[in-house]
């Protein structure tokens, strides 16, 4: 081995002179000073995040939010940490997309955050696979009783499964008519008298849609989608509570999907197509194609007010609940939140409740007003939108009102709670799509979302999950 | 003995990680292709449950097989085509060559999702650059990545976007051939197109046949630019079955069955890559 190795040395040397020792030598220090000031950096950079009171408790806390609202959820943290003396709040935003996986796998590696703020639909499957605590094993029976009586329905809908809470709302998230009364106007329209029955929002819709010299949308009336949401409103529903099963195929289902698959139908799928691929939806607040006028009438979330105040605050608007249409449900829709979780496994977690209940309200309902007002959501009880903070907002935002009148609604429906939720979700939104784009009929598609579904809760019990 | 006790010490990072990272879940992904396993709860054996309801009882297993073999039959040869003349056309002697060639490399330096996000604008049916330019030659084009019809497609062509790398390949090939060749061509009367089709592509096939091996096992793993630009859709049109296995392990925390579906893949991608190392002999010359 050594004699080859010198040999190719030596031939090498015949046709290559080697480095001078000086160049050598060179190269040797400048390789060193890489290493030593490599090193230099990575020990002396500050770590992700240093702890402000290193004598507490800490309480390790994940959420999803960035931008703008990672310091609205900073500056809570941050008020907690200063509003008592055992505990440490770390929060640390972790990207949306990805969240869900870093979170089981920490659970699974066995050293998961402390609490998690969560808005995806993950309450049942986790809760089911006991990957979460009860969190009303943490409450007395009376403050459990307490929490039952004075929560919003929709908040216990979202935060409960199979009779055990396992999230607490720190924002309920419900949808509604923003309008743009100058459009309204330029068309004829009366934006004092905002119709009360969808046909006719619809029929306002088309005399708002603006064309270009191809043909094309370059204004949208109003365009209605997106069956989960619409659902209700016909006085349908994805799930019955009674039986406790996924309901699908249903006459109200059905009309409202035909509804809105009609509606696609008549403006012309390609033209929906193209005027939504056109629409700037990269997620930032700007964004929002009502502030750009490309909507007259759209149907969004309330936290669509704060962001109008900061982003647009010349922009005259006006909100409405969606309205049913003839036979539906009045103050309906479907409507999700966001919930703070405590996983199984987690080592602070009476300091995590105690953030929680800071947070939410549950513990001091009119300090935990300002919280919700700054983010711009909606409370988890009636008592939080009673404090005065909260009706400063409303005062200075009336557009607001119409989602709180619309919170107590028990027409407002969630995602079934299923521990196959996300798989549900996914296959109504691939029906909804077969529909909108007139690939399939409504009642086909319908049916293969319940063929689809039943497939998986055949294979879930054959797997006995 | 002891210089290779060395060898190994300095490999050992890489070997470990290499063991650790590669080879441990791989042979585990074979234990847990037999179970139900949630990543939560510890793995429960359920025998061939996964195997048998992917093989019989899932048509979107189907759907995303079927789109990722259409993808590979049409953007592999599609791309081996397009770098093989990209790369004749860059072995010309030409003044500024090497910017030419580095014009064409460069798209392969810039991340997958980063390209993907620019095409997604590209490809806008509306503002995009694509129709921009139809609609100047009185073109109406397409909703591309939003039409069920022309979502594949769009990927297909966006493939072609990376095929600098292949190039740089294919020229390294044709710096290879020895002049003798072509001058004995010469001699005996050949003309431009003569000399490539006797000359320069049997000469090639060897890095051909290179390039088409990795392209295939490379199209049956296509997921990024799926995952970012279309996420299966639409009407699960770009469904294709990484971007699906990764649903089912990941959304629907299904390891057990997402396993089983990546040894479906193994097979499928195993099998494939047989069948065109038998017909190498015939089409693949080694010389020169």
């Amino acid at each position: 081995m050594a004699g080859e190795y010198s040999a190719t040395v030596s031939s090498r040397g015949l046709d290559q002179a080697p480095p001078s020792s000086g160049l050598r030598r060179l190269v040797v220090v400048l390789l060193n000073l890489l290493l030593v000031g490599s090193l230099v950096l990575f020990f002396a950079l500050p770590g992700p995040q240093e702890r402000s009171y290193p004598q507490r408790e800490p309480v390790r806390f994940w959420h999803m939010w960035s931008g703008e609202w990672k310091d609205v959820v900073d500056g809570i943290a941050a008020e907690f940490n200063k509003s008592q003396d055992k505990y440490e709040v770390i929060a640390l935003s972790v990207p949306g997309a990805s969240a869900d996986y870093k979170f089981l796998l920490a659970v699974a590696g066995g050293d998961p955050p402390d609490c998690m703020a969560q808005w995806n639909q993950v309450i049942p499957a986790w809760a089911d696979q006991g990957m979460l605590v009860p969190l009303d094993t943490l409450m007395s029976p009376a403050e459990w009783q307490d929490f039952q009586a004075s929560a919003y329905p929709v908040a216990l809908k979202i935060g409960c499964y199979k009779g055990h809470l396992y999230g607490v709302t720190t924002g309920i998230n419900i949808w509604g008519c923003y309008y743009n009364p100058a459009h309204l106007r330029d068309a004829g329209l009366d934006p004092d008298n905002f119709p009360t029955d969808l046909d006719e929002v619809w029929a306002w819709g088309q005399k708002l849609n603006r064309y270009d010299e191809n043909g094309n949308l370059t204004r949208m009336g109003f365009l209605p989608g997106w069956c989960q949401m619409y659902v209700p409103v016909f006085g349908g529903s994805f799930y019955d509570p009674g039986a406790d099963q996924v309901t699908i195929y249903t006459p109200a289902n059905l009309h409202a999907l035909t509804w809105l698959a009609d509606k696609h139908k008549e403006l012309g799928y390609d033209k929906v197509v193209r005027f939504q691929s056109m629409l700037n939806t990269g997620g930032f607040s700007t964004e929002w194609p009502f502030i750009s006028g490309q909507y007259s009438i759209t149907v969004d979330g309330q936290w669509r007010v704060e962001q109008l105040a900061k982003y647009a605050p010349d922009l005259k608007y006006r909100t409405a609940p969606i309205p049913p249409p003839k036979g539906g449900k009045p103050l309906a829709g479907w409507s999700n939140g966001n919930f703070m979780i405590i996983p199984k496994g987690a080592r602070h977690v009476a300091g995590a409740w105690e953030f929680i209940k800071f947070w939410s309200g549950v513990e001091n309902p009119e300090r935990a007003a300002k919280f919700y007002t700054r983010g711009g959501w909606l409370p988890l009880s009636p008592k939080i939108a009673r404090a005065p903070v909260y009706q400063e907002y409303l005062r200075k935002y009336p557009q607001f009102k119409t989602f709180l009148d619309v919170l107590p609604s028990e027409n407002i429906q969630t995602s079934a709670p299923v521990p196959y939720q996300v798989f549900l979700g996914d296959m109504i939104g691939r029906a909804d799509d077969f529909a909108m784009r007139g690939t399939l009929a409504p009642a086909q598609a319908l049916k293969d979302l319940e063929r689809n579904v039943a497939q998986e809760i055949e294979r879930r019990r054959r797997f006995g999950l | 003995m002891q210089s290779n006790r060395t060898g190994y010490a300095f490999i050992s990072p890489w070997l470990l990680g290499f063991l650790i990272f590669t080879v441990f879940p791989f042979v585990a992904s074979i234990y847990l292709s037999f179970c139900r396993y949630d990543i939560i709860s510890p793995p429960a054996w359920v025998g061939t449950a996964n195997y048998e309801e992917l093989l019989a009882k899932d048509p979107r297993l189907w759907k995303a097989l079927w789109n990722t073999l259409y993808y590979a039959s049409v953007a592999v040869p599609l791309g081996i085509v397009a770098a093989f003349a990209l790369a004749l056309l860059l072995n010309l002697d030409v003044k500024g060559m090497s910017v030419y060639r580095t014009i064409f490399f460069l798209p392969n330096i810039v991340p997958a999702v980063a390209t993907s996000i620019v095409f997604v604008w590209i490809l806008n049916p509306q503002i995009g650059l694509v129709n921009g330019l139809l609609r100047h030659i009185g073109v109406e084009g397409p909703a591309w990545l939003n039409d069920t019809k022309w979502a594949m497609r769009s990927l297909i062509m966006m493939s072609l976007w990376g095929v600098g790398g292949s190039v740089i390949i294919y020229l390294a090939g044709l710096k290879d051939i020895p002049a003798s060749l072509y001058e004995a061509a010469v001699v005996d009367g050949a003309g431009t197109w003569d000399r490539v089709r006797h000359v320069t592509i049997p000469m090639m096939t060897p890095v051909i046949f290179f390039n088409l091996i990795m392209g295939i096992i490379g199209a049956f793993q296509y997921f990024t630019q799926a995952f970012i630009m279309t996420a299966g859709g639409p009407e699960d049109s770009t469904l294709f079955y990484a971007l699906y296995l990764f649903y089912r392990a990941w959304r629907y925390l299904d390891m057990g069955y997402a396993s089983a579906m990546a040894w479906v893949l193994f097979v499928v991608v195993t099998t494939v890559t047989a069948v065109v190392f038998r017909t190498h002999r015939k089409w693949v010359h080694y010389g020169g």
